[in-house]
């Protein structure tokens, strides 16, 4: 069996380097001198970091006490979270009304059919394309990226949500129907409810995912931290970018912890399990004077 | 048992692909408890799912002779609760069928949940997701959703399956409850023991088959053997 799988991976492997080796159509001369290139690039062009992105820029005046508070880093990344909570808030509405539209064990097919072929109409294009194409249609700014990234949102959380609708278990649904409650009230009482844990795991997934493709969608122009590293790019100043690049890395990790311990609240057992800031607080110092103890 | 008609059964077939049983032809009254009685995969639960209307008859039809919305509790093989859900939220479901729109309507609908939960005993899970219940606090929700609703048929598929004596107690106590208010109750039952206990009447499917009768009936009909 170890063997069988070993030889699978091999043929596999063999198969994509073939591949790749007729896209490149043997040419590999231009990988010889790609490891120096690089080793010049960052030398001379990206190192040291430029931090002077975290100080205050020279206009306009900055009239916070701190002048981190006014700088480009700040607040290009202050714009990118802004746009990635609103757009993740408001495609997490969006979708969940029309992924319970989608489920097939929710509607009958002449509503869930064309519902899914609207979510895979706006999933198929890109956010970096709906970014471009708000951008042409209001202009430079937030709001197209905002718009740019509710759209994404909407198609690719709908298609998780409606796939965990339709995964879910059956008796719940049809004690519901039989019953009498409305298709709406089976919604809210029993789907969402039951997929609950689901649904909140997906939510800081897709936060976490628009966090990133904010720096993107920034580049064309639709607001963010991106708008800053594109000027810095066009004016050649990668030590800049770079430490841009360092501050979006610490951002995104902080997000990654963020959502680890959101999802501890709700994985146990797969139970949900609301938790106050009070509960965090305590277990957290419950936590502390354990390993305390063992210390 | 009264002589209320709550739903008329006229010549239905049951059945997915094929029939399962000759067209049944009957009536159903107010406080009338019928156990359906049967070997494993003889239409038992397709009966119960066709009146709830989840399966179409093959032919026939039947009637409710009472309004359709929240007049119909049900409650599945597997309950139907849900499971991430707490005890208070599935069992407000079946009040939120039973109480009109009012500007009390939250209220009666808290005070009709927590009454019914008082009833089966489980006041101290409400707060509970039910998935973290044992089987018979689980059947003790469910029932108690179908209180709070006061429907007035109630169908329940293995209903007391695997319960203790003190569970199946409490869970009938509130069955009553409902009956003597006049709702009528029909039940898949695989202990025939149970059944005679309850049952004001049972329907028996055998062979494709279907029999309607008293207890009493049911009990001559049975081979001395058995009885015993």
């Amino acid at each position: 069996m170890k063997y069988r799988l070993f030889g699978i991976l091999f043929i596999l492997f063999f198969l994509a380097w073939q591949t790749l080796d007729g896209l490149v159509e043997g040419d590999w001369g231009r990988l010889e001198g790609g490891l120096s290139n690089l080793a010049v690039f960052f030398e001379e062009s990206m190192w040291p970091p430029n931090w002077s992105v975290l100080e205050a820029r020279s206009y306009p005046v900055c009239e916070q006490d701190l002048e981190f508070f006014c700088s480009v880093g700040y607040l290009g990344m202050m714009e990118t979270l802004k746009i990635a909570f609103v757009s993740t808030i408001l495609g997490f509405i969006g979708a969940i009304s029309l992924s319970s539209l989608a489920a097939r064990n929710l509607m009958p097919l002449y509503i869930s059919l064309p519902v899914r072929i609207f979510l895979s109409a706006v999933r198929s294009l890109p956010s970096l394309i709906w970014a471009i194409l708000f951008v042409i249609v209001i202009g430079f700014g937030p709001l197209s990226g905002v718009l740019a990234m509710t759209f994404y949102t909407v198609g690719y959380l709908g298609k998780l949500q409606y796939e965990v609708f339709e995964g879910m278990p059956n008796d719940p649904l049809e004690a519901g129907r039989a019953m009498g409650l409305s298709r709406p009230s089976i919604v809210m009482n029993i789907v969402i409810p039951e997929n609950s844990n689901h649904l909140l795991s997906q939510l800081m997934f897709m936060f976490e995912y628009n966090v990133r493709h904010g720096t993107v969608i920034g580049i064309v122009g639709a607001g963010g931290i991106g708008y800053y590293i594109n000027t810095y790019l066009k004016f050649l100043q990668y030590d800049k970018v770079f430490a841009l690049l360092i501050l979006i890395f610490i951002v995104v990790v902080l997000i990654d912890l963020l959502s680890l311990a959101v999802r501890s609240f709700v994985n146990e057992e797969g139970d949900v399990r609301k938790p106050t800031w009070l509960n965090m607080l305590i277990q957290a110092r419950k936590r502390r004077s354990k390993s305390g103890d063992i210390a | 048992m009264s002589e209320e008609v709550i739903l008329s059964l006229n010549g239905l077939v049951i059945g997915y692909d094929h029939p399962l049983v000759k067209p049944i032809t009957l009536d159903v009254h107010a406080g009338e408890i019928i156990a359906i009685l049967g070997p494993s995969g003889i239409g038992k639960t397709t009966l119960i799912r066709t009146i709830a209307g989840l399966v179409r008859p093959l032919d026939g039809n039947f009637s409710l002779h009472v309004q359709r919305r929240g007049s119909l509790g049900y409650i599945p093989q597997r309950l139907g609760l849900v499971r991430h859900a707490t005890v208070a939220h599935n069992v407000s479901l079946g009040a939120r069928l039973s109480v009109g729109w009012s500007r009390t309507m939250f209220k009666d609908r808290k005070e009709r949940t927590y009454e019914a939960i008082r009833t089966l005993g489980i006041e101290e899970k409400a707060s509970e997701p039910v998935r973290r219940l044992s089987g018979g606090q689980q059947r003790r929700v469910a029932t108690a959703r179908t209180l709070a609703q006061r429907p007035r048929l109630m169908l329940a598929d293995e209903f007391l399956g695997e319960l203790d004596q003190t569970n199946v107690d409490i869970v009938l106590g509130a069955v009553h409850e409902l009956v003597e208010d006049g709702t009528a109750v029909i039940m898949v039952e695989h202990h025939e023991d149970n059944a005679m206990d309850f049952a004001t009447r049972i329907w028996e499917i055998q062979d494709g088959h279907f029999a309607d009768m008293s207890v009493e009936e049911w009990t001559l009909s049975q081979p001395k053997g058995e009885e015993e």
